[in-house]
């Protein structure tokens, strides 16, 4: 266990020399998060500027679910799918051999081997976001219900690496595909907005298919201070359910690529 | 055809520095450091020539290349191909000449090789019936047949390069820069790949200029070579020439009807003789070129000799010699270059401008 | 190189074109699925209206709007900047150069080619469009279908240029994918791709009116549900400021084209 530990540490290391290389990154990099911030919070005012209720939610409730997507969106862009993309690369052009040769879980070694070191930004940003929309709210999220939240990201950032894994399982069976691994990072945007806005098909789509509800909605709801067991156990089971299947495509998948392979 | 004149090509890349503490210091402040590719190459090259161009990694071949198909601009010096001025990039110049990169490719890669055929004919202006007639004898002459008709992607290498070929002298191109065009194929795809090249030369009266790590290549192709070393033609001239300068001895290669040990060889063969390689009643031997036709005679008078022949050394012996002496040159010469770095980050404040 | 070279030429590079997106009609596919944006602001804004219109828009106008939204962007739709960022980058410009076909023509007959197969993709929403209620939010006015042709061409030059201009930033720092991205935000937004430009507040609607980007989506889309149906002389001033926009936009290209090829054959690619 230590030694994994030391190599997550080895290999983030070299992420972040890499990413303090370019000079011009380091600025613009810090621009791209608070462009891609703003344009979060654009049409979302816009919407609520229309509205001040809708579905359900008030202005800033829904600020709390932003809030908590940008975190997760700050996860998925640092920490996911760098190394993730990696992998899709690496089929195409055959390195993933290099890979598998080494004595260590290849899907761990995978996953730890890029991370893009300036989406911690999105960490400050939602946390000014969390902050303007508790002091709209006028109480703070009790102490219950931040433990509560964290545990559900969790759970979520665990939902996050089983679904990409999945996409980038997805791409060692249709090689030619190289822009699937990026399907998941757009579509992940609807989780912006509160699950239980959807109606009908999309909103059966949003809890259990893809499970935005348990990413961003429900985690909010927990600071809001909304504590509900069922949606805590739901999360939980989701968490180990989505990582139970993601392992055992990965496997299958890394076997019929040592067969299929030349 | 090719005529070049004192070229030069410097190029002023960041220096990347080791350790994260550094890192991040060279974000604020960066350090430079002038890369010479090449420094001075003068050389003449007349039509339908085969010229070989040997060196080290990093001598500047490639470089020197690019600049002659127009890719890169020179820092000083001249250099006409056939008239024009490359770094203008010229239509006309353009369907003139040919680069075939051996790492690089232009075929589509997942479209038949014929699409990417088409697409240059059309791209170059060839006019149809010559283009059917061209396609068809490359495909011919290297033996494709149903292999264009395939996607690029499910070709082997082999195959890939000769398409690539045929992709390059679609439009009949009068002078072709090759770099590295054998590189990863098999001793039988080189083979077939040289005496392709050798063909087309022939027959289309076309300027050949190539690199190559394989010296085979070289010495199929090439009567002439140049070599360049740090940025600067250090020879030119014929391929036999070279190996006089370099190794003025001859191979002598005995069979002998027994086995025989090296020392009673050489004491066989008198004075100045070197025996290079020895496998039991097979040796090989060096002499200097004045007396090779003494040693021949005491081998066939003193020795139960089979069979025997005399040669050049092999080009790939004569090479190693060749840089042997440059790379403790070398040596001294990086250490030149740390020293310039830290003259530059004296003088050199970030100007944004070379990110 | 000449007109005349170029027109010869093009027939075979389309063909050649439109079979390379035949051959990559899953990665379309793909695309197609990371370009549904307008479908989940379309369920947001239809809850947000279900007790009344929101401006002008009640649910059959937000459907008739995203719908169209989205068929606008398959069409107009343009990956040059990245294309040329890639080519940049790993080299393969080299190749580009060495042929006498302008790179920057060769990129868009490519995208030209692939219009067919993009335009298959957004034939079902445009059913949709056509089949259900959401009809009834669409123009009825024939000038304004024909000048939808003409907005719709130059969109997609105008985001064509765009994305050489950003592209070729790539000859001038390593990280023109930033740029990029840095675009496609304001595009986002200011477009009108995400958000119908009537719905802001009226101080950021004057704003987004002074840039190009409506012209990218806006426009092509409002004429398409019907905004400028009998007001042919207010549409052609709009089609004459997108017009000049694209202007603009092929005058920054060619700027930074031949400053870009000038620097990469000094410095190498």
């Amino acid at each position: 266990m230590t030694r994994y530990a030391r190599l997550l540490w080895v290999q983030l290391r070299a992420s972040m020399l890499l990413a303090m290389q370019y000079r011009a990154d380091f600025v613009l990099d810090g621009v791209v998060e608070l462009f891609w911030a703003s344009t979060t919070l654009l049409p979302f005012f816009v919407v609520f500027a229309a509205r001040p209720v809708i579905g359900g939610w008030g202005r800033d409730e829904a600020l709390v679910v932003v809030g908590c997507f940008i975190v997760l969106q700050g996860v998925l862009e640092g920490a996911v799918n760098p190394s993730l993309h990696g992998v899709v690369e690496r089929v195409r052009n055959g390195t993933l051999d290099f890979v598998l040769l080494k004595p260590k879980d290849a899907q761990f070694l995978v996953s730890t081997a890029r991370f893009s070191p300036w989406k911690c930004m999105n960490v400050v940003t939602g946390v000014v976001v969390f902050a303007v929309a508790f002091r709209g709210l006028g109480r703070p999220p009790s102490a219950a219900g931040v433990g509560i939240a964290a545990g559900m990201f969790a759970c979520a950032i665990v939902v996050l690496y089983s679904v990409t894994t999945l996409v980038v399982s997805a791409s060692f069976f249709v090689v030619r595909v190289d822009n699937l691994s990026f399907l998941f990072t757009a579509v992940f945007d609807a989780a912006r907005w509160p699950a239980t806005v959807f109606r009908g098909a999309l909103r059966f789509v949003f809890t259990f298919v893809i499970p935005f509800a348990m990413m961003t909605t429900w985690p909010a709801e927990a600071l809001l201070g909304g504590v509900d067991v069922r949606s805590m156990l739901l999360s939980a089971a989701l968490a180990i359910g989505f990582a139970a299947v993601s392992r055992t495509v990965w496997l299958r998948a890394l076997r019929s690529y040592a067969s299929a392979s030349s | 055809m090719i005529e070049v004149r004192s070229l030069r090509k410097a190029f002023r890349v960041p220096v990347r520095e080791a350790g994260l503490f550094a890192a991040l210091g060279s974000v604020f402040r960066r350090r430079y450091r002038t890369v010479v590719a090449v420094d001075d190459v003068s050389l003449s090259i007349e039509r339908g020539e085969r010229v070989g161009f040997l060196g080290p990694n990093g001598a500047g071949k490639t470089t020197t290349l690019k600049m002659l198909a127009g890719l890169l601009h020179p820092t000083s010096g001249t250099l006409t191909v056939d008239g024009h001025e490359p770094s203008r990039r010229e239509p006309d110049y353009l369907r003139k000449i040919m680069l075939v990169l051996g790492q690089k490719q232009q075929l589509l890669w997942d479209l038949p090789p014929t699409d990417t055929f088409d697409l240059n004919a059309a791209i170059f202006d060839v006019p149809r019936d010559q283009y059917v007639r061209t396609r068809d004898e490359l495909v011919e002459l290297l033996d494709l047949g149903d292999v264009v008709k395939k996607p690029t992607r499910q070709l082997s290498l082999g195959e890939r390069m000769k398409c690539e070929l045929v992709a390059a002298l679609i439009h009949r191109p009068k002078v072709l820069f090759l770099d590295e065009p054998t590189l990863g194929l098999d001793v039988t795809m080189q083979a077939t790949l040289r005496t392709f090249v050798r063909r087309y030369n022939e027959q289309e009266g076309a300027t050949l200029l190539l690199t190559s790590h394989y010296m085979e290549d070289v010495a199929a192709l090439c009567p002439r070579v140049i070599v360049v070393d740090r940025g600067r033609v250090t020879y030119d001239g014929s391929r036999e020439e070279l190996a006089r300068q370099v190794r003025p001895v001859k191979r002598v290669t005995l069979r002998l009807a027994r086995a025989a040990t090296a020392e009673e060889v050489e004491g066989a063969l008198g004075e100045g003789v070197r025996v290079v390689t020895h496998d039991a009643a097979e040796l090989g031997v060096e002499v200097d070129r004045a007396n090779v036709g003494e040693c021949v005679s005491r081998a066939l008078s003193r020795l139960p000799v089979t069979d025997i022949s005399v040669e050049d050394p092999p080009l790939e012996e004569i090479m190693r010699e060749l840089f042997r002496e440059t790379s403790a040159a070398r040596l001294e010469a990086d250490a030149d270059a740390t020293a310039r770095v830290d003259a530059d980050a004296e003088g050199a404040p970030d100007s944004g401008e070379d990110a | 190189m000449s007109a005349r070279s170029v027109l010869r030429a093009a027939p075979t590079v389309l063909r050649v074109g439109l079979a390379e997106a035949v051959a990559y009609r899953a990665e379309l596919l793909v695309w197609v699925l990371t370009t549904t944006m307008p479908f989940v602001m379309l369920a947001i804004f239809s809850a947000a209206a279900i007790d009344g219109p929101i401006g002008r828009y009640g649910q059959t106008e937000l459907a008739a709007y995203f719908l169209a939204t989205f068929v606008v962007r398959q069409i107009t739709g343009s990956w040059a900047g990245w294309q040329i960022n890639v080519d940049v980058r790993e080299g393969t410009l080299a190749t580009r150069m060495l042929r006498p076909l302008h790179p920057l023509v060769a990129y868009a007959l490519e995208h030209a080619a692939a219009i067919p197969m993009r335009a298959l993709a957004a034939a079902p929403v445009v059913v949709i469009l056509l089949a259900t209620s959401a009809r009834s939010g669409l123009s009825r006015d024939p000038v304004s279908w024909l000048l939808l042709l003409v907005s719709l061409a130059l969109a997609w030059l105008l985001t064509i240029f765009i994305n050489f201009a950003i592209g070729c930033l790539a000859f001038f720092i390593d990280s023109s994918q930033r740029v990029l991205e840095v675009y496609l935000a304001v595009f986002f937004v200011a477009s009108g791709y995400l958000v119908p430009l009537d719905v802001f507040p009226p101080a950021a609607r004057r704003a987004l009116s002074l840039m190009p980007f409506r012209h990218q989506v806006a426009l092509p889309v409002e004429i398409f549900v019907g905004r400028y149906d009998g007001r042919a002389a207010a549409l052609a001033v709009e089609l004459a400021q997108q017009a000049g926009w694209t202007l603009v936009a092929l005058g920054l290209v060619a700027l930074a084209w031949t400053r870009g090829v000038r620097r990469y054959g000094a410095f190498g690619g």
